[in-house]
């Protein structure tokens, strides 16, 4: 009885480390990335199993229309309108699957407020290719997005 | 001793993988100090910036798009041609659907590739077909015109700023029906090539020079690109002269008007069925068709990312002329050739409407 136990936990530990490796596979994607437009940066974080996405920093931050801080004006949604565009998460409920991707998400498109289906593939360690797309992924668009770091001491 | 330290081991991994596991779905919104997020590098020292092939406010480009064109009632007069006398027909009305798809098949930072297809019929109405006598005219009673293309959209950054915009299209334009295309030396080639600037986020503009068919016959004219939107995001242009030029009006994202024009124009092959040529020793006719369409257009979201068009204008003649092209050997006659046109045909001017439902790209 007591082997069959610890063949039982053997397996249990290794289904669990298992799910461990994925997750540090996965949690790769943290970090802070620039879509190919630079007009942004994205913090993309884990919560909870699931990985998200907000906007940390806006090349253009004020709304010339408003002269105050920019918000996500263009959001189907009346309510959310007047919230701020930097914190705003524009991706969201990713989930690390294999080969490097992350999927089941979903990326936010401020200038014309649409949300598409996304999947995430990293090419190298610094380098997303972001498509979001409708339906399938043939009608869609990839953005390439590069990962940032605290810029070196100059002397 | 051996199993209990195995079964330890064992229970403090599921403990650490459940606990990793366990979904706090609310999301915590935290006060973050963003200036911290001013000054970041690129990781990776060589990677570049480039100008994207969009700006601010564009409207939305079309992946795949269904719609009809109509044009109301206006006279031809088919001038003669060998044994057909000179004829004036009304035609009531010329309509037919419209099929385009763009596929980015390559879409990155560096490089976008588009490539897409084109389905149009033209159908000719005509008012008492049974008094037609011109070869022309009983041919575009008897077999509707149509065209059906392939093209490539090459956009290829070169840095930050600056751009090269490539655009080759291969159309197949005739009378002929579409379960029996016509001979592939017929098919008519396009190319137009751009260096541009895009000095900000609201504006790029590029020039460039252009093998098209715009104008109904085969032509070398420049290309000049501009696209503009205001800052408070409610004027701008979207211009590609001289096939296009149009300013935008933005009610709001998903709602926009345009007013403007569009040079539309291709040669279409006539005779397939062996109707146009009126005289054994003339054949290997083309028609250099050609219309400028002053219009008003309005585009809006349906649904996501179904949007609907709607334009309505003014179609000028600009040239409805047969040349005559042994085997379709093209040639050049640009706008101060000699070469003389077969039939030199006219035609007067209708009010036309059209419209289309459009999945729109990301």
């Amino acid at each position: 009885m007591k082997k069959i136990i610890s063949i039982g936990l053997l397996l249990f530990a290794m289904v669990a480390s298992g799910s461990l490796i994925a997750q540090e596979e996965g949690d790769k994607l943290i970090g802070i990335w620039e879509p190919s437009h630079g007009k942004a940066k994205v913090k993309v974080e884990k919560i909870g199993s699931k990985y998200y996405g907000k906007i940390v920093w806006l090349k253009e931050p004020v709304d010339p229309e408003t002269n105050a801080a920019k918000v996500d004006k263009n959001n189907p949604d009346e309510k959310m309108r007047t919230k701020p565009l930097r914190g705003y998460r524009i991706l969201k409920d990713f989930q690390y699957t294999e080969n490097n991707e992350w999927t089941e998400g979903t990326i936010y498109d401020p200038e014309n407020g649409n949300t598409y289906s996304c999947i995430i593939k990293m090419t190298d360690e610094n380098t997303l290719d972001i498509r979001g797309f409708i339906g399938i992924q043939t009608f869609g668009r990839t953005d390439i997005w590069k990962r940032l770091k605290m810029q070196s001491k100059k002397n | 001793m051996f199993r209990q330290k195995i079964a330890l081991v064992s229970l403090l991994f599921l403990f650490q993988a459940v606990s990793a596991q366990s979904d706090t779905t609310a999301i915590q919104e935290e006060e973050e100090d963003y200036s911290m997020y001013d000054n970041l590098d690129f990781v990776d020292e060589a990677a570049k910036r480039f100008a994207p092939a969009k700006i601010k406010g564009i409207s939305p480009a079309k992946l795949i798009s269904i719609g009809y064109d109509f044009q109301g009632s206006y006279k031809i007069t088919a001038a003669a041609f060998g044994s057909s006398e000179e004829q004036t027909a009304t035609v009531n009305s010329t309509q037919g659907i419209r099929v385009e798809a763009n596929i980015p098949v390559i879409s990155k930072n560096n490089l976008i590739v588009q490539v897409g297809a084109r389905l149009w019929d033209i159908n000719y109405d005509f008012d008492q077909p049974q008094n037609l006598k011109n070869k022309l005219l009983t041919t575009l009673n008897q077999n509707d015109l149509a065209s059906v293309g392939l093209n490539t959209t090459i956009y290829k950054p070169l840095s930050e700023k600056s751009f090269l915009l490539f655009k080759i299209s291969a159309d197949m334009n005739g009378d002929y029906a579409f379960d029996e295309f016509q001979n592939m030396r017929y098919t008519r080639y396009s190319v137009a090539a751009l260096w541009g600037k895009r000095p900000t986020d609201n504006k790029q503009w590029a020039l460039g020079i252009s093998r098209t068919y715009r104008a109904g016959e085969m032509n070398y004219i420049p290309v000049v690109l501009y696209n503009w939107t205001s800052a408070n995001n409610t004027w701008g242009t979207e211009i590609l002269f001289p096939a296009r030029a149009h300013m935008r009006y933005t009610v709001n994202t998903r709602s926009m008007f345009f007013l403007g024009y569009e040079l539309e124009g291709n040669s279409f092959r006539i005779g397939n069925q062996g109707l146009a040529s009126p005289d054994q020793n003339i054949d290997e006719l083309e028609i250099r068709r050609s219309e400028l369409r002053f219009r008003l257009m309005y585009e809006r979201q349906i649904k996501g990312f179904l949007w609907l068009s709607a334009q309505a204008g003014y179609r000028y003649n600009y040239s409805y002329n047969v040349d005559q092209l042994d085997d379709g050997d093209e040639f050049f006659r640009g706008f101060a050739g000699e070469q003389e046109y077969i039939q030199e045909n006219d035609l007067t001017n209708p009010l036309y409407v059209s419209f289309s439902i459009n999945l729109v790209s990301p």
